[in-house]
């Protein structure tokens, strides 16, 4: 019997570790409501695919409880796949099939019977406006192209949850809107539940209506976007330091314009950013002028200064101290189907 | 059930798709055998005058071994194509999918048969041509097309182990020079009393040349029963310990 309904999401004291000890997820909890569209964001490495994955019976999860329209990972995974529609960072395509064969293969896995997998593969072609290249074979896609169809191979069976795992890197922005509007109609039309990771901050503050912020394998803050950018607290004063040749001069003024701030009582938070430091104040009007007269007391050079309203960016940053674009790139999470038995080899 | 041999089935069309909208897999292969088939039966065709040669069709003597190597070269191939749908991630699609995860193995393991048997019946119809005279007749041409072609699963079963285990296309190719030494190493060219005495020792301890011979005493020698069986019985012997292992592997790295 379901304990939830279905389009629900519970996850309790989920630990990942791979072979080799990396702990990819340690220790989260997180809900996702029926019909909502939820996100999960943080740099690479987060452990965001890999929350995904267990999410979607891909992979084993080490500790934890978790159930997935309403059934558990571990007892009815089968019961989840037929629920569930994902789509991985790296789009699942078979290059050397047509398209229309590529969906009608998709559809009879999930048990449709062949007129209706043909019929259902024409609809989806038709609703991301393929179907001109539904003779042609996947392979000479492009990358937006691409997208779209493994969006859609996603919904052959009208799934009641949707995992995506950045749907959108790597497109450009014409394809990632038409692909939001998508995502968008799919939701609120079709009353798909969605979690969508992301490491880009305007696409989950557009998209989701709840979010988690997760990193280091831990979740560091979870709400609606809004809620959450109310948190930071005030004006963020991002100060640009005029840079001098040496890095390590470039360092010590940053170093020692941070420590300044620190000590003002109107500072609630400070975090350094490319070129300089992003200050957190009460009141950005009345900050700025008490932090340029500091600074230039202290022959800290400043080259530009500006105020803005907390975005994502600086949730982000209040929460783990750093910009989600600091992080290197270069996952590190497995992004194949097989793993070496007994963890040989790249176990992380 | 139903639905585990329809899934299959529905695997299956896709794969034997792929192979044949790709020449470059098919003729490579094709052109390979008939090569290595032309070549020694021409270099060789004088051995059978030697005495003691139990046939005076050399082309006949040479048929088993081009079949099994066929087969064991074909072995790549099906590590091949499971390593190519884990790259592109379309093997992550069939995994979350409601199937039984094992229709996508047998999906694999059954276009193999497929290629093998084209293989074995393009070789046999080629060598008709070129003068093989098998004494069990076409009865007898079909079950060595049979035998190698289960020959061929075995080969397909370790191209998928060393997949499965390596993850690496490069490791899948290079690591079959090593199972060279066990189509070489056999009565291929010359019947067993004419070779040299480590050779004679190492043919001995071959389980492949109890198949080669258990193929090639049905074309030369007929149905007798003690020429036969001991190679059909390693060879069942060894299909099914590479199926069991192929299974085994592919269930943990699927788990």
């Amino acid at each position: 019997m379901p304990e939830n309904p279905a389009g629900t999401i519970d996850v309790r004291n989920l630990v990942k570790v791979y072979p080799g000890g990396t702990r990819a997820v340690d220790d989260i909890d997180f809900v996702v409501n029926e019909g909502e569209f939820f996100g999960f964001l943080g740099p690479n490495g987060a452990g965001k695919s890999t929350t995904l994955k267990i999410l979607a019976t891909l992979l084993k999860k080490t500790s934890g409880r978790v159930t997935v329209a309403g059934h558990d990972v571990d007892h009815a995974p089968e019961q989840i796949r037929r629920n569930v529609g994902v789509a991985m960072q790296t789009a699942g395509l078979d290059d050397l099939a047509k398209a229309f064969d590529f969906l009608t293969l998709q559809g009879r896995l999930y048990g449709l019977r062949s007129p209706m997998a043909r019929e259902r593969a024409s609809e989806l072609l038709e609703l991301i406006g393929l179907s001109s290249v539904a003779e042609k074979k996947i392979g000479t896609f492009s990358g937006g192209m691409r997208r779209r169809l493994d969006l859609v191979a996603t919904l052959v069976h009208h799934p009641k949850v949707l995992f995506l795992d950045e749907p959108t890197t790597g497109l450009d922005p014409q394809s990632r809107f038409t692909l939001w509007d998508h995502l968008r109609r799919l939701n609120a039309e079709e009353g798909a539940t969605i979690i969508l990771t992301t490491q880009m901050m305007d696409e989950a503050d557009r998209l989701c209506e709840r979010m988690a912020i997760i990193d280091h394998g831990k979740i560091v803050a979870e709400g609606s976007p809004a809620a959450l950018k109310g948190q930071v607290g005030g004006d963020v004063v991002t100060i640009t330091i005029t840079q001098p040749e040496s890095p390590e001069e470039r360092d010590a003024l940053t170093v020692k314009a941070q420590s300044l701030a620190d000590e003002q009582p109107y500072v609630s938070a400070t975090a350094r950013v490319q070129d300089g430091l992003a200050v957190t104040v009460q009141n950005g009007g009345a900050a700025v002028p008490a932090l340029l007269r500091l600074l230039s007391d202290s022959d800290v050079p400043v080259s530009n200064l500006s105020v803005a309203s907390p975005t994502l960016d600086d949730v982000f940053l209040q929460h783990t101290g750093r910009m989600i674009r600091d992080e290197e790139t270069g996952g590190d999470e497995m992004n194949n189907a097989m793993r070496p038995w007994l963890g040989l080899s790249d176990g992380g | 059930m139903a639905s585990l041999i329809l899934q299959t089935w529905y695997i299956y069309l896709r794969n034997l798709r792929a192979w044949v909208t790709q020449p470059s897999q098919l003729l490579p292969a094709i052109f390979i055998n008939v090569f290595l088939f032309v070549v020694f039966a021409a270099a060789f065709d004088n051995v059978s005058m030697l005495p003691g040669f139990p046939t005076e069709s050399y082309v006949t003597f040479i048929l088993p071994m081009i079949i099994v190597q066929a087969m064991v070269l074909s072995g790549i191939d099906a590590g091949f194509n499971l390593l190519t749908d884990d790259l592109s991630g379309y093997l992550n699609k069939l995994l979350l999918a409601p199937i039984y995860r094992i229709s996508i193995l047998l999906g694999v393991l059954l276009v193999s048969a497929t290629r093998g048997a084209i293989q074995g019946l393009t070789i046999i119809i080629i060598g008709v041509f070129m003068g093989v005279t098998a004494v069990s007749g076409w009865p007898g041409l079909i079950a060595i097309l049979v035998l190698g072609t289960i020959f061929g699963i075995t080969w397909s079963c370790l191209g998928l182990i060393i997949a499965i285990r390596t993850r690496s296309v490069q490791a899948t190719q290079s690591s079959f020079t090593f199972f060279f030494p066990a189509v070489f190493l056999t009565t291929a060219f010359m019947p067993k009393e004419l070779l040299a005495g480590w050779f004679q020792v190492a043919v001995s301890i071959n389980p492949v040349n109890y198949v080669l011979e258990a193929i090639r005493a049905i074309i030369i020698v007929g149905w007798v029963w003690q020429d036969i069986l001991p190679g059909v019985a390693i060879l069942i012997a060894m299909t099914a310990a590479t199926l069991t292992a192929t299974t085994i592997l592919y269930r943990r790295a699927t788990a």
